[in-house]
């Protein structure tokens, strides 16, 4: 057993790194369990909290509608960003292709800020010429699909290039018509790319905060512009009781992730040794 | 004479005002044949196999199926199904669904899919296969699937792509059998496209040779390895030695600083051509009872034979396959019978080439 000695650098750099991003965390998570109402002292382990949080059905409110807005604005923006790769991908020019790829990165790499900023502007503007948009869930349900869109495109451009044209055409040489090749073969065979597009436009509405505290209005409110105006009147710690439940959230989220991708793995790791067998 | 089932009218094919990859290729294609279109890469094989198909588009002329045109019809209202280079299975399903898949698009009763799609894994040697993924086929039941998903739709054309290109070489041998016994017995039309020539003698009916974009010679194997039209055939299919010669009148040519009796006619007297012999129709035997005197350079054992290289007195190589040995640097004699010397013009048309054929051989 040589368990004492198997000190080497490497370990420690990656030990303080790992302290450095999880010790806020855990500090806040902490002091949700506190019995006390501030973060100076812990004085006694509670879930009063919890309870708190539980009976205030405005922030609960808040949290379902969060969570609506995350589930519908992906889905929106998967379906739209899905059919925005496929006609990038068709694009028979290669500049051209180019052209509207860097357009959709532009907008990923762009500040929330600006996009906020912009989306405001928009709105208020159309709402002063047409009228009768006021800035709400819908204003921010369609800025949330706008910025999504652009990486569901991300994530299912690399599918789609890795996609064998001829299968294509062997799906029109057998007679299939253009829907059907799109919804038996192309999609099919995109799926994972899809399913990963929705959970990043997913997380991300979720924790979206400078482009919905633009162009929301009052009456509607997302968790992470709730949390900010609270904390700047003095964080009470429901908020750390409820950091506490999403960050559980979260941890499920990446276990069941794991677990998926694990038994994907297992899955070709079997298929390539069955291969190895046909070979033999 | 019986209606072809495809034909092509002076297609010429070009990609964004490029040089043309078809260059007005004509042909007739009919019922129940194997054919192959045998050329290197870039001769336009694929690009004529793609029209047929109903990917791509004729530039110019027309393409004609049973009579009809077809120029603009998709390839989804075609009855012609192909088998391509990477088979192009559906990965996503499993052996099954991939061939029932174009008798589901035609919406079949389920009754009759699954009559059919048994009956096609069974032509294939596959039964019992269904229910395996793609991923876990290997290379040569991956190809067996790609024919059965093809050939379970009945089609009148069967368009294969250089299916065997990608699998080992014994496998191969063993497709080749099989493909043209499946061709035998399904009675359909196959148009093979490969750039293997051994390939295309060992299956084919007829054989269409393509060299940048025109079909320079088209026939049976045996016709177009005995008598090719031109330097590019004799070279390009099979081994062969070709010298330049003159021909003296009909039935006499010379080359290599001597004159041989041969069977070709209808020539210009003294005409300059090509003459073409096949390392396998040289005999080894000694100095005086050889038509030709040579060197012997190297020997190559190949397994079945050896391969000679050999040298005459003006310094022409000759190629020799022969099962007898011979030692590097001695002087030997080649023998060869009068049929055995083949002699080809220099830019002569098929037609005529056929013609002056027909002319002297009957």
């Amino acid at each position: 057993m040589e368990k004492k000695h198997n000190f080497s650098w490497d370990k420690l750099y990656l030990a303080v790194v790992f302290v450095f991003l999880y010790v806020p965390i855990v500090y806040l998570l902490a002091y949700s369990f506190n019995k006390g109402d501030t973060m100076n002292s812990f004085t006694g382990f509670s879930m009063r909290h919890f309870a708190e949080l539980f009976s205030d059905t405005r922030l609960i409110v808040i949290l379902l509608e969060t969570f609506m807005l995350a589930f519908l604005s992906a889905l929106i923006a998967t379906a739209v960003g899905t059919f925005g790769a496929l006609s990038i991908y068709y694009v028979k020019k290669r500049q051209q292709r180019m052209a509207l790829l860097s357009l959709n990165n532009i907008l990923m790499v762009s500040p929330d800020v600006i996009i906020g900023a912009s989306f405001l502007i928009l709105f208020t503007t159309i709402g002063s010429l047409v009228g009768g948009i006021g800035l709400g869930f819908w204003t921010v349900l369609l800025s949330h699909v706008a910025f999504s869109i652009p990486i569901v495109v991300l994530m299912v451009l690399p599918k789609l290039q890795e996609m064998n044209e001829s299968m294509v055409s062997a799906a029109y040489d057998l007679g299939a018509n253009n829907f059907q090749v799109l919804k038996d073969i192309i999609l099919p065979f995109l799926t994972p790319g899809i399913i990963a597009g929705y959970f990043m436009a997913f997380t991300y509405s979720l924790d979206d905060f400078a482009v919905t505290f633009f162009v929301t209005g009052n009456g509607f409110t997302t968790l992470a512009v709730e949390i900010y105006s609270r904390a700047r009147r003095g964080v009470s710690l429901e908020i750390n009781a409820l950091s506490t439940l999403v960050f559980l959230f979260a941890l499920v989220l990446v276990v069941g992730y794991y677990y998926i991708s694990k038994d994907n793995k297992s899955k070709k790791k079997s298929e390539r040794r069955q291969k190895g067998g046909v070979m033999r | 004479m019986k209606q072809p089932i495809i034909s092509f009218k002076n297609v010429i094919k070009c990609y964004d005002d490029d040089v043309p990859v078809l260059k007005n290729v004509s042909f007739e294609i009919e019922e129940g044949k194997f054919y192959t279109l045998l050329g290197p890469s870039g001769c336009g094989k694929t690009t004529i196999l793609r029209m047929i198909a109903g990917f791509s588009e004729p530039t110019e002329g027309d393409i004609y199926f049973e009579g009809r045109r077809i120029n603009n019809v998709p390839a989804n209202k075609r009855q012609v199904n192909t088998v391509f280079q990477d088979y192009a299975l559906f990965p996503h399903m499993d052996v099954y669904d991939n061939i029932a898949f174009g008798l589901r698009v035609k919406k079949l009763p389920k009754n009759q899919i699954d009559q059919k799609v048994k009956e096609a894994l069974k032509m294939v040697q596959l039964a019992g296969y269904e229910k395996r993924g793609i991923n876990e086929m290997s290379g040569g039941q991956r190809q067996r699937v790609a024919i059965a998903r093809a050939i379970v739709n009945e089609p009148k054309v069967l368009l294969l792509d250089e299916p065997l290109s990608a699998l080992d070489h014994k496998l191969r041998l063993d497709m080749q059998y099989e493909l043209r016994e499946l061709q035998q017995r399904l009675g359909i039309t196959f148009v093979f496209v490969t750039h293997d020539q051994e390939e295309a003698l060992a299956m084919s009916d007829e054989i269409f040779v393509l060299n940048n974009g025109n079909i320079v010679q088209s026939g049976t194997p045996v016709d177009i390895y005995d008598e090719p039209i031109n330097h590019y055939v004799a070279d390009f299919i099979g081994e062969s030695n070709i010298l330049n010669g003159t021909m003296i009148k009909d039935c006499l040519v010379e080359f290599a600083g001597k004159r041989f009796e041969c069977v070709d006619e209808g020539m210009r007297e003294n005409e300059p051509v090509e003459v073409v012999l096949r390392p396998e129709d040289l005999d080894l035997t000694d100095e005086e009872h050889g038509k030709l005197k040579v060197k012997v350079d190297t020997i190559l054992f190949r397994g079945v034979h050896y391969e000679i290289i050999c040298y005459d007195d003006e310094g022409n190589e000759w190629m020799v396959h022969t099962t007898k040995k011979a030692v590097p640097g001695t002087t030997i004699g080649l023998y060869f019978d009068p049929e055995d010397i083949h002699v080809m013009r220099f830019n002569e048309s098929e037609e005529d080439f056929d013609a002056r054929l027909e002319s002297y051989e009957d």
